[in-house]
């Protein structure tokens, strides 16, 4: 291996304030455990010899965490190479770690309050494999947080053969800045960020109380009988949506997407700073998600996906935000910007689809009508056929579900729509398939419909993520399974070629130079 | 399209059995209204080896898959048709498995792992051990082939 361009660092420590914040953030966790022990058991006598032993307790368990922090500080080394990123961590047993710079999917950079009033940061490093961040530190100086995802970037270019800018310092002041929320656009985000599936369900819920457990209020002069209810629905839904504006606000304020190379770099949080940067390369879905009102006054939040996250690490959405809130004419060109991505014509599920929803939502009304009356025989509940009462709503539910669905097989992209309340479309390169899933329920098989799935390595877990063809025709699931199929493989015979006549150059001197790290990158294929 | 080895069928039987067993066993031991003279687990019994026997036999009929030119298609599913297509490029490694019911009944499973994250692992069980095993090499095979000039699986 020749020496990279840029100079190797050293091994580092990670922030000496770390030691106390670690030791407090233990302590209040454990700390809890102890004052409900003794507390617990020694109130009764109370005297003073309690307090001696709850004091000496409390100190002990200082002296000891503080001890096992020291020497979790000391012990955790950190490290820059050419081509790897080495952690060699552990008090009693010890790890070292090397993570293949190459398949590093993301560099994120997490401060909350209290960090960003020590300086410090807590920097996770995510590659495609796994459940959790290959590399945690928490925590190192703001500055080397920057710093460390600046040189990650850096060395990751040169790797893939690129040329670096060697004057590059700040990383704040590079890069071409792609979109960045304005204040108009933060305060309409966070005013219609309010989960319209949590209302109608509350508001479900409040239905079902009997007006008669309102007496309190009808005793303070509130004697129409429905109003506390109306009244109750209306805090419940002001709650919901200041929950809503309130976390929208925080999450994205200040939020910057900025193009660096090949690589995507956002920041982002009022409270807590976020600062992340997705590899273009790494991308596997786009997602324009639109509410009910964003897509009434033409809004949309453009996310994207890579393959480095997992569910487990909660993150909202399961995927990045790339561009939180726009026009939507604008995310479909920042889109394009990002990746060329087409914007999709969608094509509807077939009309028996519409009639499946309504005679689905009119069989759930009637379940509970029926539920209801059977209940009458125990309690008294509100009048049996209340849900009845919906019933006209049920083609226009119906209609609304089928319209908002539908599928698109573009020329290099495959996209999915699905819901009302939350509209979700799910656009992806033929490339980035890794199966196709075709599957039909019983119930689905009576109308001759099935479900399509186009599944990613975008690991977001969660449904709504997924490219889902939901309820097409028998005969068009087969056509998109079979069409997905062949573009995939046509589309992967076009891009090696593409690479091969990019890359011949570079991967020849690459292979000559290194032929270890050429079979180190074959081993460790995602 | 390949059918499952038949040896299955006696396995996934005697897997309806048991729970049949269980099922009525639980119930039998539910303490009983006086009036009921007529023992129920019998009955529970019949009824549910019937209905697993069925579905047994359906999932058997159902299941099928074949190795086509560009990927695996799998195709399975009683109350849920499921058809599945796995590309060999997308195949990242794979497992033949014999649990202790399979080296019971002589027969082993394969499963393909892909990066999807919700196709991630295609099993294909009731396979005799040799036929898994000659499956695995010839996907390993396909796989290599298919990966050979691609940078990047993910």
């Amino acid at each position: 291996m020749t020496a990279p361009e840029t100079p190797v660092s050293e091994s580092s420590k990670l922030h000496p304030l770390s030691v106390a914040y670690r030791t407090v953030r233990q302590l209040s966790r454990i700390g809890f455990l102890v004052v409900l022990f003794f507390f617990g058991g020694t109130t009764a006598t109370g005297d003073i010899s309690a307090l001696v032993a709850i004091g000496s307790t409390v100190a002990l368990a200082l002296a000891a965490v503080f001890v096992w922090q020291v020497a979790y500080y000391r012990r955790f080394e950190y490290e820059i190479t050419g081509d790897t990123f080495d952690i060699r961590s552990g008090v009693v047993s010890r790890r070292n770690r090397e993570i293949p710079l190459r398949r590093v999917q993301n560099v994120d950079v997490t401060e909350n309050v209290v960090h960003r009033l020590l300086g410090i940061a807590q920097v996770n490093i995510e590659t495609a494999g796994g459940n959790v961040s290959e590399a945690n530190l928490r925590y190192v100086g703001a500055d080397v947080a920057r710093e460390i995802q600046r040189d990650v970037r850096r060395r990751k270019t040169e790797l893939a053969g690129g040329e670096v800018d060697e004057k590059e310092e700040v990383v704040e002041d590079r890069g071409e800045k792609l979109y960045e929320i304005s204040s108009g656009e933060l305060l309409l985000l966070s005013t219609f960020s309010i989960d319209f599936r949590l209302v109608a369900f509350a508001l479900f819920l409040l239905s079902f109380l009997p007006p008669e457990r309102f007496e309190t209020f009808e005793s303070l002069s509130l004697s129409f009988g429905a109003l506390p209810v109306v009244v109750i629905g209306f805090f419940v839904v002001l709650l919901l949506w200041l929950i809503g504006f309130v976390t929208s606000f925080s999450r994205y304020y200040g939020f910057v997407l900025r193009r660096i190379d090949d690589t995507l770099s956002y920041e982002r949080g009022l409270f807590n700073r976020y600062s992340g940067s997705i590899p273009l390369d790494k991308i596997q879905t786009f997602t324009v998600y639109e509410n009910v009102l964003k897509r009434h006054f033409d809004y949309a939040t453009l996310g994207v996906e890579t393959a480095g996250y997992s569910p487990s690490q909660a993150r909202q959405q399961g995927s990045e935000t790339a561009v939180p809130f726009a026009k939507r004419r604008r995310v479909d060109r920042l889109a394009d910007e990002i990746d060329g991505v087409e914007r999709p014509e969608f094509e509807l599920p077939p009309r028996r689809a519409r009639r499946r929803y309504a005679f689905r939502y009119a069989l759930i009304l009637g379940a509970l009508a029926a539920a209801l009356y059977a209940a009458q025989f125990f309690v008294s509940p509100p009048s049996w056929y209340l849900p009845l009462v919906a019933l006209p709503l049920t083609p226009v539910a119906a209609h609304l579900k089928w319209r908002n669905r539908g599928y698109y097989l573009g020329k290099e992209y495959v996209a999915t729509r699905n819901g009302f309340w939350n509209r979700t479309t799910v656009i992806l390169p033929y490339y980035r398939v890794q199966n196709v899933i075709e599957s039909s329920t019983i119930l689905q098989r009576r109308w001759r419909l099935a479900t399509v799935t186009v599944d990613t390595a975008g690991s977001s877990g969660l449904r709504a993520n997924e490219a889902r063809a939901v309820d097409v025709g028998f005969e068009d699931a087969e056509r998109i399974r079979e069409d997905v199929r062949d573009t995939l493989q046509e589309a992967l015979a076009e891009r090696r070629a593409e690479r091969r006549r990019e890359n011949e150059t570079w991967l020849d001197t690459v292979a000559r130079e290194s032929p270890d790290a050429r079979d180190d990158s074959d081993a460790q294929e995602t | 399209m390949e059918s499952l080895n038949p040896r299955i069928r006696t396995v996934w039987l005697v897997v309806a059995f048991v729970i049949a067993a269980v099922l009525s066993a639980v119930v039998g031991a539910l303490p009983t209204e006086e009036y009921v003279d007529v023992p129920v687990a019998p009955f529970v019994f019949v009824a549910f080896l019937v209905l697993l026997g069925v579905y047994q036999f359906l999932r058997y009929r159902n299941w099928g898959y074949e190795i086509q030119d560009d990927a695996v298609y799998i195709e399975h599913g009683v109350l849920i048709h499921v058809k599945k297509v796995v590309p060999f490029v997308r195949i990242q490694h794979i497992d033949s498995r014999r649990g202790p019911v399979e080296r019971a009944s002589g027969l082993a499973s394969l499963v393909i792992y892909t990066a999807g994250s919700r196709g991630a692992d295609v099993t294909v069980p009731g396979l005799t051990p040799e036929r898994a095993d000659e499956l695995r090499e010839e996907l390993r095979e396909l796989a290599i082939e298919n990966e050979e000039s691609i940078e990047d699986a993910v």
